[in-house]
Formats: structure tokens, C-alpha cells, sequence
């Protein structure tokens, strides 16, 4: 599958999708117009992938700065679904990055995280 | 499958749906089933909790931001009011809406030019004191700068005593039009004057002022003058200057325009030609024209009755008068010198 790499802008993230290394980033803010026309297709070809993956490492980093409902809404969908990748027996590692002064961020991350049954996760403080 | 924000919900929903559509189905199916939709309702009611509160922190923050955006829109509104005091309306109003930029730049233009100055303004206001002179010279600098207002003048400056205006930037009707605004506005300049000085002596200010005004049209360098750092929104050019030296020949109370501004108004306003004169910096022989009658109706004697002596001090001014009252002050002063007489 051909990597998915595309620039952040106002209200969306930078979204950095290396299917062949298994590397996946969200990165800056999100609140975009149409979250389903920005978020649907990333979804879809991450779903197909992990699918199709036997045994590979797969690592997910979240560095967000800010994000509206319906991002936390296809959030929480992605944690079910990279858990539900690791329950099938990939090695799934997420990283939730936020800024040390941003305890909004850092509770969220937790929070997000309270679910996780399988995949292993991982709170970073960004580098300044 | 496409994605689907709510793609969870929907299968909940629909595995429930199926369940009440299977009425045949064992007990023991049922509470299977009716377990696995337990679960799944718990999990999207801890997501519906999560986003609730998200957005209440979202929204506590935005609010935070708004008024803290609130706040700094009244402060800069303040300071900006506040600088706006060291700028003419029309200078201040050009930059705020975008249409001057500050930086430096200028432009050439045919404008009117005003200069004015109180004659032997050191000499007259010598034996003051610091507050009084304060408060003569602002108020006479706040009554010219009313007029000036009112006629749409562009106030560049005040040089002490001094007045420089000008017309024709950053807003213009004309270059005739702007010009007959200048010299009607100096005529009415100097009228008020005269109320002033009256209104100063009363108050104890013995030496009134006289003020001088000359007036010209020409082109002129208008725009930011200076540095990046501080920079004057001005006028600059040879024209300035013979306006500042019309001012300079003429008679107190008087208006001097020069010749290219008399054309442009000759079919309202009576003026005098008066001997040529030369200006540095003007290569044309420069011919003045005093406008005429500037007080016309309004000067001293004509208008105020003043005496004074020991035990008296009888001041009228007959221009707030009207028939009624000159009767009515009449009879109070025949009464008076019943009295005196009688006396």
C-alpha cells in the first residue's frame, strides 16, 4: 500500500502513514470541516492493512495538540481498532505525546488509554 | 466497509433490533446476545461520558480564550483612542482603515495650505504665569482646532503659538472646494476670535492675542516624513513656506492668501492685492491678497461696550443681544444712574 503523507493546515493534523515500516503519525490540530471526508479513507486503509499484517510490529504515535469532538470520536475508534489489531497477535505500541504544561492533552491520553487491553501504550512529554 | 463515525452505534442498534425480531429464540441465545449488547452499550455510554466532558473542557477553555481576547480588544481600543490624540481624525482614520500605511512614503498633491500664529505671542503672554499660559494657549488651540475640524481641515501641527493645516489630503472635495473651505475657515477663525478675547479679558487676561493667517495653494510632498521608527505625516515643499511667509506680512486679525489661491475663490471671498514679494524657494514673484472685511460685524468696537473705573467695571456685548434684552439692559442702567445721581 502506498504511504499516505499529508501537510497539516489550519484545522487538520499532518498525517504520516508508512504502511511499509508500520510507522503511523498524527501530528498538530484537528478540527476539521468534514471529519469523515478527512479521517474516512486514512481509516480505511489503515484497517485494511492491519488486517492483512502477520506478525509485524506496528507503532502509532499521537502527538495532538488540539482536536474537537468528532476527532476524539474517530480517536477512540482507532484505539479499538489497533487493540483489536494487537488482540489478533501484532505487536501494537501507541504513544500519546503532549506537552508538558497541557494537562487537557495528558488526561486525555489516559483516558483513551483506560480501554487498551493488548496494545501496549506509552505517555511521552514532547521535546521542546 | 466505508467509515463510519458512528459505525459502532449503528451495529448495537442493529444486533438489538435482530434480537426483538427473534422472539423464538432460546433463553439462554437471548442472554448471550443480550450480554455481548451490555457490554457494548456500557462502552459507548464511557465514550458519550468521555466526549461530554471533552467538550465541556473545550468549551470552559474557549471561553477563557474569548475573554481574554475581550479584554485585550478593550485595552488596545483604549491605547488606540488614546494615540489617536496625537494624530488628526482623517490622518488616524486613513491609517486605522488601512488606506494610509505606516511607513515612509509620500505623495505630490495640490493642496491649500494654512499658517497662522498669535502675533508677539512672547512679548504678550511675558509676565503670565506657567498655568495661565497653559490654559490661554490650549484654549485657544482647542477652539481653532474646532473650526478647523468643522471644515474639514487636516490639522499637521501645532508649533507652539503656531497652526499649520492643510487641505486636500488624505481627503479631498476639490481643489477649489478645498480651497474656499481654507479661507472661510480662517475668516471664521479670526471672528471667533474676537468672542475670545472678549471672554479672556473678563477673566482678567489683560493682553489679548492677535492672531495672523496666511494662506496658499500649490503642490506639495504629503505623506510620512522621518524614520521607520518615528515618523510625522506632514507637508513639505516650497508652497509650505510661503504659506508661514504670507502669515508673516500680514495685519493682525487679518487673513493674507496668495495669488493661486484668490483665483480659486475670487467669486466668493473680497480680497486686495497687496505689493508682490519674493520666497525663498519660490522662483515666481509671489503677489498677496488681503482678504477684506474679515470681521465684518464682528470687530471690537463695534460690538462690545467697555468701561472702567474705581468702584466700576460695565462690560456689553451686543452681539448676544437681541432687541429685547438691549431694552431690558437699558432700563437697568437708567435705573443705575437714577441711583448714581440721587446718590
Amino acid at each position: 500500500m502506498e504511504n499516505i503523507k499529508i501537510e497539516a493546515t489550519d484545522r487538520s493534523p499532518e498525517v504520516d502513514f508508512d504502511f511499509a515500516n508500520n510507522t503511523f503519525v498524527l501530528r498538530g490540530e484537528s478540527y476539521p470541516e468534514d471529519v469523515t471526508a478527512f479521517y474516512g479513507e486514512l481509516i480505511g486503509n489503515l484497517e485494511s492493512h492491519l488486517e492483512a499484517l502477520d506478525g509485524a510490529e506496528v507503532q502509532f504515535t499521537f502527538e495532538l495538540i488540539y482536536f474537537n469532538s468528532s476527532t476524539a470520536k474517530v480517536l477512540m475508534g482507532l484505539f479499538d481498532m489497533l487493540d483489536e489489531a494487537a488482540g489478533d497477535g501484532l505487536s501494537v505500541v501507541i504513544s500519546w505525546i503532549y506537552d508538558e504544561e497541557d494537562d487537557t492533552m495528558e488526561e486525555l491520553g489516559e483516558e483513551f488509554a483506560e480501554d487498551l487491553e493488548n496494545a501496549t501504550f506509552n505517555m511521552k512529554k514532547m521535546q521542546t | 466497509m466505508a467509515f463510519e463515525l458512528f459505525k459502532h452505534e449503528g451495529e448495537v442498534i442493529e444486533a438489538a433490533g435482530s434480537l426483538l425480531e427473534n422472539p423464538k429464540a432460546s433463553k439462554a441465545k437471548i442472554l448471550e446476545q443480550f450480554a455481548v449488547l451490555l457490554k457494548s452499550y456500557k462502552k459507548l455510554f464511557k465514550e458519550s461520558k468521555r466526549l461530554v466532558r471533552m467538550s465541556d473542557r473545550n468549551e470552559a477553555q474557549l471561553n477563557k480564550t474569548a475573554k481574554s481576547l475581550d479584554e485585550k480588544t478593550q485595552v488596545l481600543g483604549a491605547l488606540s483612542d488614546k494615540l489617536s490624540k496625537y494624530l488628526s481624525p482623517q490622518v488616524y482614520e486613513s491609517i486605522f482603515t488601512g488606506e494610509t500605511a505606516a511607513e515612509i512614503n509620500t505623495q505630490r498633491k495640490k493642496l491649500t495650505v494654512f499658517f497662522s500664529d498669535i502675533k508677539d505671542f512672547t512679548a504678550t503672554t511675558e509676565g503670565l504665569q506657567p498655568e495661565d499660559l497653559s490654559f490661554l494657549l490650549n484654549d485657544y488651540l482647542t477652539k481653532m482646532s474646532e473650526i478647523a475640524l468643522k471644515y474639514g481641515a487636516t490639522i499637521d501641527k501645532y508649533i507652539g503659538d503656531a497652526i499649520l493645516i492643510f487641505f486636500g489630503d488624505p481627503t479631498t472635495k476639490g481643489v477649489q472646494e478645498d480651497a474656499l473651505a481654507c479661507v472661510q475657515m480662517a475668516i471664521e477663525m479670526q471672528k471667533r476670535m474676537v468672542d475670545l478675547r472678549a471672554k479672556w479679558h473678563e477673566m482678567g487676561y489683560e493682553r489679548p492675542f492677535h492672531v495672523r493667517i496666511g494662506i496658499n495653494t500649490g503642490f506639495c510632498n504629503v505623506g510620512n516624513f522621518g524614520s521607520a521608527e518615528r515618523m510625522d505625516y506632514t507637508i513639505i515643499g516650497g508652497e509650505v513656506n510661503l504659506a508661514a511667509r504670507l502669515e508673516g506680512i500680514t495685519e493682525p486679525d487679518g487673513v493674507t492668501i496668495a495669488y493661486e489661491t484668490y483665483a480659486l475663490v475670487r467669486d466668493e471671498i473680497d480680497a486686495k492685492p497687496e505689493k508682490p514679494i519674493r520666497v525663498k524657494g519660490i522662483q515666481r514673484e509671489v503677489r498677496p491678497y488681503a482678504v477684506q472685511n474679515v470681521l465684518a460685524g464682528g470687530d471690537d468696537k463695534k460690538r462690545f461696550i467697555r468701561e472702567s473705573d474705581d468702584g466700576m467695571r460695565l462690560f456689553l456685548d451686543l452681539a448676544k443681544m437681541d432687541r429685547k434684552q438691549r431694552n431690558k439692559t437699558a432700563k437697568s442702567l437708567e435705573k443705575a444712574a437714577k441711583k448714581l445721581r440721587g446718590a
